[in-house]
């Protein structure tokens, strides 16, 4: 039982860091129908970027000053960019947003090496929150937690409670029709390609402190992100909250489950029969834990191809 | 360029790739075996991407498939009876088919970043699923098998596996070429311009778009199973990410518009690895600036620079063109030696071995680099790659000086531009 509940919760924790990359990808892939390779990208740097920072000025302001370069590396990349090869049409820009993922990626291998950095908790958040039976639940992942629902709420805000959000949301939904009214569409997308970027960014300085902080962290998270920008539907917040929340918890329970769907079916008697065919009858669950997300992806792709909450195309 | 022209050309480059065993050493050859490859793999995927205009981003997956479908073909038959060695890439061909066409049956009903999506999809769905899936894909250390000898030949000799991989690209590369002139070919193109108004014709858009797919995929294959006669091996990082990554580099980098340009990128690319990566570590930082640099400057690819120095050469005069196109050369490599420069000696600074010994003297001791040492404290050489940039930047403005049409009388202009306004 505490194992579930502690799963459930890391679930949980993981889907809302998940959300806190995807949610710039979103509003970006909702706006200009363009997913950005790149995003996750933002999310490493951040990471980088603090881990570079926490020795000079500290482990929290290292945080918000990694947010802050990775959005003002995600307005560059927009600025003279994305904007340039704009009228190539939409699969140029994926195609460049593709290669710069690339150069970050590698740029990154080339200052601060093919493998993992040394980028901690600090030891004043590294104590446990609670235990329950004989486990104990480190207070920094309820901390991770709470920031990205810190943002999903300041960015709810802001999207339905303000003027510039109104804004945000008419050039998402009509940019046309924005433009017609006199709204400056192309700076509006600057700004949330810049926010985007920013949220990747606070989401891998966080994050980096707690799992991994490798050159590859973009790779492993990016693919993800897509799946949960498909899953939740063209820039719908609320989509990409529900896949980010879907998946982490999948996945999350999935680990540890050690049954196959051989012990499925033999609840019908039909264990022997499968197997004999062995092959995908005979995984465990927790060996296609990795492979589920995408199996998600595939099936709403195919069946619902707007997401779950996106609108009809 | 006119007909016998190409023809002399396209016959000369065949004779010097059916001499190279002649004049190359083994390492070399080697790499010429994977050059075809990776050019018959790029000549595939642009099928898709070029010329129907449907970006996949996991192509990996049949040429995955393929080479797992050859690599168990030649396990199990041993290269005897009806399928003998030289035939075995027939097999790739067949599952890189029957897989494309599950796959494209679903993919193609969609367009644009979905399409591109389902494909990562399926793509990443092969590659976590392969190493749990033992029997199939012998799961973290792969299948391995022998080339067995048929035809007379042995194939226990990298010359013997080079001709083979070389007539199967040649015919590939052929029928790749005819598919483009047949009505199917047609219609291909037809559904990257303007797939709502093929349908409205009367076309079946769906079944277009899943024939090129499924040829793309079966030719993919075809290259797979190449690979996998050539390791005699197969492993599931075939269906890595990156294999989908350098197939989509190599095809935009050479120009997806012309036949030849993905095959050219990918002989270009590979070759590139081949002699770059032993020399620096950074050769995948180069690959991905250039390219960035060719999306945001040449977006019709490397090979399109030959047609615009045509163009220019029947605009302007030949003296002009090629003028102008030694002067971007000179420009393009200085500027590319300023960054070389800069990338490597960025890398020996931040390698770990240098770091270490800095932090053990308390000072930056030199660097070599480029046959003599640098201090990496002195401005004097960072000064080096400055100049160079400079230089390159310079160059591309006066190219484009050059290149600029000349400036009009003002009622010509306007004639023009109302001929613009009327088409």
């Amino acid at each position: 039982m505490d194992t579930i509940v502690f799963a459930l919760l890391n679930g949980v924790i993981h889907g809302l860091l998940l959300f806190m990359v995807s949610a710039g990808l979103t509003l970006v892939f909702g706006m200009m129908g363009v997913l950005n390779f790149a995003h996750a990208s933002f999310y490493m740097l951040g990471a980088y970027f603090a881990y570079t920072l926490q020795g000079i000025v500290g482990f929290g302001p290292a945080v918000v000053l990694a947010a802050l370069l990775a959005g003002a590396v995600g307005v560059g990349v927009e600025r003279w960019f994305l904007r340039r090869v704009h009228h190539h049409g939409h699969a140029h820009e994926l195609l460049l947003t593709f290669g710069l993922s690339f150069i970050i990626a590698e740029t990154i291998k080339l200052l601060f090496g093919n493998h993992p950095v040394d980028y901690r908790v600090p030891a004043s958040l590294d104590f446990a929150a609670f235990s329950l039976g004989s486990q104990q639940y480190p207070m920094y992942r309820l901390l991770m937690g709470g920031v990205a629902i810190a943002m999903f709420a300041a960015l709810w805000a802001l999207l339905t409670r303000t003027r510039v959000g109104i804004v945000v949301r008419a050039a998402i939904y009509r940019p046309r029709m924005a433009e017609a009214l006199g709204h400056n569409v192309q700076l509006v997308f600057m700004g949330v390609f810049g926010v985007g970027a920013a949220l990747a960014g606070l989401a891998g300085a966080v994050a980096g402190a707690f799992y991994t902080t490798n050159p590859n962290m973009a790779l492993e998270v990016g693919v993800m992100v897509f799946v949960i920008v498909v899953v939740g539907g063209l820039g719908s917040l609320g989509g990409a909250m529900l896949a980010s929340l879907l998946i982490g918890v999948i996945t999350s329970l999935a680990v540890g489950v050690d049954r196959s769907i051989a012990d499925l079916l033999a609840f019908l008697g039909a264990r022997s029969w499968a197997e004999g065919i062995g092959g995908l009858l005979t995984l465990k669950v927790s060996s296609l834990a990795a492979t589920i997300p995408f199996a998600l992806m595939l099936f709403v792709l195919l069946v619902r191809p707007r997401g779950l909450m996106g609108e009809e195309a | 360029m006119s007909r016998s022209w190409t023809l002399l050309l396209l016959g000369g480059g065949v004779a010097l790739l059916a001499a190279l065993p002649a004049l190359l050493s083994a390492g070399l050859l080697n790499a010429s075996i994977q050059m075809l490859i990776a050019a018959l793999f790029a000549c595939a995927y642009s099928l898709l991407a070029g010329r129907a205009g449907l970006l996949s981003f996991g192509h990996a997956a049949y040429f995955g498939v393929g080479a797992f479908a050859t690599v168990h073909a030649m396990k199990a038959l041993g290269g005897n009876g009806l399928l003998p060695t030289p035939l075995l890439p027939l097999v790739g061909a067949l599952a890189g088919l029957v897989v494309g066409f599950v796959a494209g049956w679903f993919a193609t009903k969609r367009s644009g970043t979905t399409f591109a999506m389902i494909t990562l999809a399926v793509a990443e769905l092969l590659h976590s699923l392969a190493p749990q899936l033992k029997g199939w894909f012998g799961g973290e250390s792969g299948i391995s098998a022998m080339r067995m000898p048929a035809w007379g030949l042995t194939f226990g000799s990298t010359v013997e596996v080079y001709y083979l991989t070389l007539a199967w690209v040649l015919l590939s590369l052929a029928l790749l070429h005819f598919h483009g002139r047949t009505p199917l070919g047609r219609l291909t193109l037809a559904l990257r311009e303007n797939g709502h108004r093929l349908k409205f014709l009367g076309y079946d858009a769906h079944g277009v778009g899943l024939s090129a797919f499924v040829v793309s995929s079966m030719f993919a294959g075809i290259a797979g199973g190449l690979q996998a006669i050539n390791n005699e091996a197969a492993n599931y990082v075939v269906f890595d990410a990156s294999v989908s990554a350098a197939v989509v580099l190599n095809s935009y980098i050479g120009g997806v518009g012309s036949f030849l340009g993905p095959a050219l990128g990918a002989a270009l690319m590979t070759f590139f690895g081949y002699a770059v990566s032993d020399a620096t570590r950074s050769w995948l930082l180069y690959q991905g600036m250039l390219f960035v640099l060719v999306m945001m400057f040449v977006p019709v690819g490397l090979t399109g620079l030959f047609g615009a120095a045509a163009r220019l050469k029947a605009r302007r005069g030949w003296r002009l063109a090629v003028s102008v196109s030694a002067l971007a050369v000179v420009a393009t490599l200085c500027a590319a030696a300023g960054v070389v420069f800069v990338v490597e000696m960025l890398q020996r600074l931040c390698s770990h071995d240098y770091r270490a010994l800095a932090a053990m003297g308390g000072s930056w001791p030199p660097i070599a680099l480029f046959g003599r040492s640098w201090a990496p404290g002195s401005v004097a050489t960072w000064l080096v790659p400055a100049p160079l940039a400079v230089a390159g930047l310079l160059g591309w403005a006066a190219r484009r000086a050059l290149v600029a049409p000349p400036v009009q009388p003002p009622e010509a202009a306007a004639a023009v531009d109302r001929q613009e306004a009327l088409t």
